[in-house]
């Protein structure tokens, strides 16, 4: 199939591209890395009038490692997050997500960006951004606004961006005293689509689980933090028993709407932070 | 023969590589044509309905547009496609290609022209459809419920009709009384997509002035296209003419002429000009006729010391909407090959054929063996399990030696040569080896599996008995050409698997000659020699192979006949010398008389041309050989897969770990493009065994319509550790030894990985009878068994 016939534009700057997206009247479309939205533009799933490329604007890609907080332009590549020297060194788990999404050839054009606003619920990134608290940077003409990522995604495919907006950057904190690591099932091996994805961070001491901050995504529309479960780790040894841990987890989840076979996933999670915390507890171990 | 020139088992780079990487390749959307015209199919979004209204005129007014076509004006331009393979009571046999009643979602109701691909596009959405929803019937469970209301208008239900194949029901009943252990199961082989790198395209040009309709088409059978377009389109033999390109795969799925084929060149004909539609990967899902769909009961009687006395199987085959040219063919070739490589006093299947709301299936890669597979060697495996015997050794008990060989199945297949219990046992020790130390979640598994390959489908006179009304012959036209050069020109396709290679190959070592001296040409019906099946059912290479060794053998004769004459020597007093790199005219490529007299190949040629030389009345001129080559028999290929697998019980999630295939397919002639057709069929079986399913809502509207949702097996999917070996039986019944191996590495990975999943979870092998085992399924089957999620862990 073709997509239908729309406007192309290549801003070279925010502002100019800004002033382009404030087109009341019009369905308009920011391009960013465009590996999920070209499929969409083939199979006429998405009928923009006018197509804003992102990729001429300098500016809106790079990581900014600071003491305190990591600072990511949309643009961002996912294949750089993945190979950032820095960021491997600040939020490790930033670099292994990114690296869990599809294969290189998609991650070397697919941006930050463009997955938190493509909105997949089972996407990586969305999910650890979510876990580890970041701001999700919005300007238009009318101006500037930061979302916290558990509030941006509102749905399967859906986010709080209004149509003029463009998402600038995403700030994530670093002093939260937790370590995360992301873990997910896919539809074949680490190539293939996100099936079921789990963030955990932990703070452990003496054996002991300290704090912990859960997020799974794929289990619902939107990634979803699991207080209950991270309340039921609390002061836990981290290698276990953690018996009921896979029935807790299903249970606060199912909480919520879900695909067909959330049962299926919902346990996979669980599986998956089973998981996870073993592998941690071998590596206190050491 | 020189012995410089023995190309027959070497394992030449297949010669398509370089052009297709070098971006040369000239597939549908490639070809020029001049002032081409774009079209898009109008189809279904429903099942099934009535079609009250197909209102166009929103887009007939647009400057865009050339054509649009209804069912009104496709029923005033089309006569409806004629079928081949019918079962007995099958109550239609045409296709129409005008329909007032869409029967699946995504059924083709009509055609728009316009200028562009895009405006097409927009103008198709711009047809108004008026469809009054009929109840839709997307399983075989609802198709046979008791008030489901007929799909075929006036049918007293959705029966298309059935057929028993193989044993007397008298020697079946003996066989299960006297059996000591009798395993039955139910077994479900769901729709799958055949999914080729392309999807289908038409480029269709009329000329007027010539009354000529020339087609290029992704088409894996030009000989069929064109009659069957003759028949629908009401025009002569002669004024059709089709072609087809480089071909991205078909895998079956582009054997016969679709009716949104036969739109497109009705469009063409109306417009007098030419027409371009090429399938979007959508449509090739919700159109493209699948594969497999079949739901099996079937049971082993097993008698005294292990020994098999019976099979038995009841097919239901889900034919979707249409029985397609060759409908329930696949169905019955699961009924056929049943029996597989063993010792049986009985087997026979009876194969029911249903109409459903669906697209219809047809062939895809395995044709019904596969299934028939899947279903022996999971009641193999259940039988030693029950029995608490080694599956290999209870296998090994009841194969056919290869001393027994020819043998005669319980349904009238007749088997070669070959030794299957050699190739069980290679791959049973190839597959041998100490298990890793796993994970606490993890099992692991291997199992053995064996099958027969009907391949060189199939002698006329077969098919004449089976009512199917397609030639199983094959013919071939080796010419040489006046400057020397060799041209051959076969009925056969290629569709990426290599067959010009190999065929040049062939011709060379029967003419004698280097290699490059040979071009094959394919799929153009106006030079290929007729052809019904072309390249499909394992067929290629045998039937157009042999074919072509006996006509270089005569060339070749004939040329040193000719060489002789100018030479003033007898023919076998002449010698054939030449040099592995000459060419044609070198002196070093040359016919040699006893007294250093000597006459190059070329001039020879050359000469032979004019018709000089001492030449008789009754003597052919033209340097050219053409041989029709009808088999005396089937000829069977046969292998032998063994699978390694893990099992991680708490996702469900299958891995295979290791693959190792023995196969027989007589003598090879290219094994890099032998290994390569194994390694591909092994693929494409794994992705059946463990992801691929065509799924439809309940309301029969497919929801795999993308490569998101229909997971096709990555490289990754593809185990490291896959091991090909090849031994080597020769056909008894092919000139040159060969056997088919289209088909033959498809055949066994969904038993193999099953049989596997069963060694590695004993617990749950009662259950493994459905494919695919998707991790959500496996799961379930595990949670069922009692094997709870966290696999070990506290």
């Amino acid at each position: 199939m073709t997509a239908v016939a729309f406007d192309y534009t290549a801003p070279t700057t925010v502002d100019e591209a800004l002033r382009t997206l404030h087109s009341p009247g019009l369905t308009v479309t920011p391009l960013a890395g465009g590996q999920s939205l070209l499929p969409l533009l083939t199979r006429r799933e998405v009928r923009p009038d006018l197509v804003v490329d992102l990729n001429g604007i300098p500016g809106l890609a790079g990581i900014e490692v600071s003491p305190h907080r990591v600072r990511i332009g949309a643009m961002t590549r996912l294949r750089d997050l993945e190979q950032h020297a820095e960021l491997a060194t600040a939020l490790p788990v930033l670099a292994s997500a990114a690296a869990s999404v599809a294969h290189p050839h998609i991650r070397g054009r697919s941006t930050l960006g463009g997955s938190l606003c493509h909105a997949a619920p089972a996407a990586e990134l969305p999910a650890v951004a979510v876990a580890l608290g970041a701001d999700v940077v919005l300007r238009s003409v009318r101006g500037a606004r930061s979302v916290p990522a558990a509030r941006f995604a509102t749905g399967a495919g859906a986010t709080v961006r209004a149509p003029d907006e463009v998402l600038t950057e995403v700030v994530f904190p670093r002093a939260d005293g937790l370590a995360y690591e992301f873990s997910e099932l896919g539809t074949r091996g680490s190539t293939g689509y996100p099936v079921v994805g789990v963030c955990l961070g932990l703070h452990v001491a003496d054996g002991l689980v300290r704090a912990a901050r859960v997020v799974v995504a794929g289990c619902g529309p939107v990634p979803v933090r699991l207080p209950g479960v991270e309340a039921e780790l609390a002061d836990r040894p981290v290698a276990g028993p953690h018996r009921g841990l896979v029935a807790s987890v299903a249970a606060e989840v199912a909480r919520g709407p879900g695909p067909e076979d959330q049962e299926y996933r919902t346990e996979a999670a669980g599986v998956l932070l089973l998981r996870a915390l073993t592998a941690r507890a071998a590596r206190e171990g050491r | 023969m020189s012995g410089a020139h023995q190309h027959i088992g070497r394992p030449v780079p297949p010669r398509h590589h370089d052009r297709l990487v070098r971006g040369h390749g000239r597939f549908l959307a490639d070809l020029r044509a001049a002032g081409v015209l774009y079209a898009t199919l109008v189809r279904s979004p429903l099942a099934h309905a009535r079609i009250v209204g197909f209102d166009a005129s929103a887009a007939r007014s647009d400057p865009r547009c050339a054509l649009v076509l209804g069912p009104d004006d496709l029923a005033e331009r089309t006569a409806p496609i004629p079928t081949a393979w019918r079962l007995p009571g099958q109550p239609e046999d045409r296709i129409p290609i005008a329909a007032h009643t869409a029967r699946y979602a995504g059924q083709p109701l009509g055609i728009v022209v316009a200028d562009t691909p895009t405006a097409a596009e927009d103008l198709a959405e711009a047809v108004r459809l008026d469809l009054d929803p009929l109840p839709p019937a997307a399983t075989l469970a609802d198709a046979l419920a008791e008030h489901a209301p007929p799909i075929v208008p006036g049918a007293a239900g959705n029966e298309a009709g059935s057929i028993r194949l193989g044993s007397p029901e008298e020697d079946v009943a003996a066989a299960f009384a006297r059996a000591e252990l009798v395993v039955e199961r139910e077994f479900t082989l769901p729709r799958v997509n055949p999914s080729p790198l392309e999807p289908r395209g038409v480029l269709a040009e009329y000329d007027p002035g010539t009354g000529l309709l020339t087609v290029h088409a992704g088409s894996q059978s030009p000989h069929s296209m064109r009659q069957d377009l003759c028949a629908v389109l009401g025009m002569r033999a002669d004024r059709v003419r089709v072609i087809a390109p480089d071909i991205g795969g078909s895998f079956g799925s582009k054997v016969v002429l679709y009716p949104d084929e036969a739109m497109v060149c009705a469009a063409a004909v109306a417009l007098g000009a030419a027409v371009r539609w090429v399938e979007s990967r959508a449509e090739n899902f919700d159109g493209a006729y699948q594969g497999r769909g079949q739901r099996t009961t079937a049971r082993l009687a097993v008698g005294h010391e292990g020994r098999f006395l019976a099979f038995d199987a009841h097919i239901l085959a889900d034919l979707g909407a249409y029985a397609t040219q060759a409908g329930s063919g696949p169905h019955q070739v699961t009924a056929l090959t049943l029996q597989g490589p063993y010792h049986v006093d009985a087997a026979a299947a009876t194969v029911t054929g249903v109409y459903t709301t669906r697209v219809p299936t047809g062939a895809y890669r395995g044709y019904g063996m596969q299934e028939a597979a899947f279903i022996r060697e999971r009641l193999i495996e259940e039988a030693a399990r029950e029995l608490d015997v080694p599956a290999l050794e209870l296998r090994l008990r009841n194969l056919i030696r290869p001393e027994e060989l020819p043998h005669t199945t319980h349904t009238g297949l007749t088997y070669d040569s070959g030794d299957y219990g050699a190739a069980l046992r290679r791959a049973a020790t190839l597959a041998e080896r100490p298990p890793p130390s796993d994970p606490p979640w993890v099992r692991r598994g291997t199992a053995v599996v064996a099958a027969v390959e009907i391949t060189a489908f199939a002698p006329s006179a077969l098919l004449e008995t089976f009512g199917i009304a397609w030639s199983g012959w094959e013919g071939v036209r080796l010419r040489i050409n006046h400057d020397g050069t060799v041209t051959a020109y076969s009925g056969v396709i290629a569709v990426g698997q290599g067959i010009e290679t190999s065929l040049a190959q062939i011709a060379a070592e029967g003419l004698g000659v280097p290699l490059d001296w040979v071009r094959v040409e394919l799929g153009d019906t106006d030079t290929a020699p007729h052809s019904d099946l072309s390249a499909q059912a394992s067929r290629a290479l045998t039937l157009a192979g042999g074919a072509l060794l006996i006509a270089a053998r005569r060339l070749a004769d004939r040329m040193r006949t000719l060489a002789a004459g100018f030479l003033g020597t007898d023919p076998d007093r002449v010698t054939q010398r030449i040099g592995s790199r000459a060419d044609p005219s070198s002196p070093d490529a040359a016919f040699h008389g006893t007294d250093g007299a000597r006459i190059t190949w070329r001039e020879v040629a050359h000469r032979g041309y004019r018709g000089w030389g001492n030449r008789k009345d009754t003597d052919r001129i033209r340097l050219e050989e053409a041989v029709d080559f009808d088999p005396p028999q089937i000829t069977f290929a046969h292998g032998a897969h063994a699978a390694e697998v893990t099992v991680d019980v708490g996702t469900g999630r299958v891995t295979v770990t290791g693959y190792w295939a023995v196969h027989d397919s007589g003598v090879l002639v290219n094994p890099l493009i032998a290994h390569g057709q194994i390694a591909g069929g092994i693929a494409q079986g794994l992705g059946q065994a463990l992801s691929e399913e065509a799924r439809a809502d309940a309301e029969g509207v497919p929801v795999t319509r993308s490569f998101r949702e229909y997971a096709v097996p990555a490289a990754q999917d593809v185990p490291e550790d896959l091991v090909i070996e090849h031994t080597c039986t020769p056909s008894t019944a092919i000139p040159g030894g060969f056997k088919g191996l289209g088909e033959g590495g498809t055949l066994l990975p969904p038993a193999a990985v099953t049989c596997a999943v069963a060694a590695a979870v004993p617990e749950i092998a009662h259950t493994l009878t459905s494919l695919p085992l998707t991790p959500s399924r496996v799961r379930a089957a595990l949670r069922a068994a009692g094997i709870t999620a966290e696999g070990g862990l506290r």
